[in-house]
């Protein structure tokens, strides 16, 4: 992939990065913020949304946050 | 009336409080900018992969690959996504206990169901929306030249099929206590629905069509008009399934 291709799809790359950060940081905020969750503990949690892109703040949100 | 429109409003800052319509909308909005993205990219996966000795030779992307992405991603995985999302929809406040303090105090069960039903509706109608917008405007930009017919009209039908679905949801949550059962009741539906097509004289009438169709509206293989029945039959099963969970939920000892 060289340089002029990566300009060809930046309209797709920018709302795709914001999109996996706005997810990723809401997330994190609230792992770190509601220490409970329905399974795994807070550093397993950090690690998921962190790294693994769109699927795991999805996952923590569907699955391992915990009731209030 | 002013039951219903207070819980509505519950209902709407549920959704947001719990991240749910944060959820739905996010990954909507994944698979509409996506959507043309793979379909534009995927002549050059699959040239990368190719190794030495075998060539493969693909036409050039148009607008209809990206459509075609846009009806197999919200078909499968949006409504997927969407019946998992909701399936708590009764089960979690009334395993919780909360609905009944409500209850107690003179909400109506009709505006209950109604207004549960009636959020679902709204939060599907943005969601399919935003995917939908998305998708529109960068297959504009990327496949300007193509024309796409009865376009409206096809993600209509798929938006339709949404709504029949989510009364099959709602009705399945009055029947079961666990947001499992409701998961099951509504995935058996679907089943159903997909074996009744096997039978071609059923095609025309099963609500499923609204939701395999598509592709053939917008090439103009399949004509509008051939669904006219099917969309009538979606509907008034969903007046049914609605009312239905709501006679149900009236005489539930909670």
């Amino acid at each position: 992939m060289d340089l002029s291709m990566l300009k060809e799809y930046l309209p797709f790359l920018i709302p795709l990065v914001i999109l996996q950060f706005a997810l990723s940081i809401t997330a994190l905020i609230h792992v770190l913020r509601h220490p409970h969750y329905r399974f795994g503990n807070k550093v397993m949690w950090v690690l998921v949304v962190m790294f693994i892109h769109f699927v795991g703040p999805i996952l923590y949100f569907a699955l391992g946050k915990g009731e209030d | 009336m002013r039951g219903y429109l207070v819980f509505l409003k519950k209902e709407i800052f549920e959704y947001t409080k719990t991240y749910k319509l944060l959820i739905m909308l996010v990954v909507f909005a994944i698979f509409g900018i996506t959507n043309p993205l793979i379909a534009k990219l995927l002549p050059e996966i699959l040239e990368s992969l190719a190794t030495d000795g075998v060539i493969i030779t693909l036409p050039d992307p148009t607008a209809y690959d990206a459509w075609e992405q846009f009806f197999k991603n919200a078909t499968q995985m949006g409504l997927i996504v969407t019946v998992i999302i909701f399936s708590g929809v009764l089960s979690s406040e009334l395993s919780k206990g909360t609905l009944i303090n409500l209850l107690t105090k003179g909400l109506s069960r009709t505006a209950v169901i109604l207004s549960k039903y009636t959020c679902m509706v709204l939060v599907w109608t943005a969601s399919i929306a935003l995917c939908f917008g998305l998708t529109y405007g960068y297959t504009v930009y990327l496949f300007p030249k193509d024309e796409t017919s009865n376009l409206l009209f096809s993600v209509f039908c798929l938006w339709l099929f949404g709504l029949f679905l989510l009364a099959v949801l709602i009705f399945s949550a009055t029947l079961t206590k666990s947001n499992y059962g409701c998961l099951l009741i509504t995935f058996v539906a679907v089943v159903a629905c997909m074996i009744m097509d096997i039978i071609p004289a059923m095609h025309r009438y099963n609500p499923i069509s609204l939701a395999t169709d598509n592709m053939g509206l917008i090439m103009n293989s399949i004509e509008v008009s051939s669904l006219y029945s099917a969309i009538l039959i979606s509907c008034l099963l969903s007046l049914i399934f609605v009312s239905l969970s709501v006679t149900i939920f009236r005489r539930k000892q909670l």
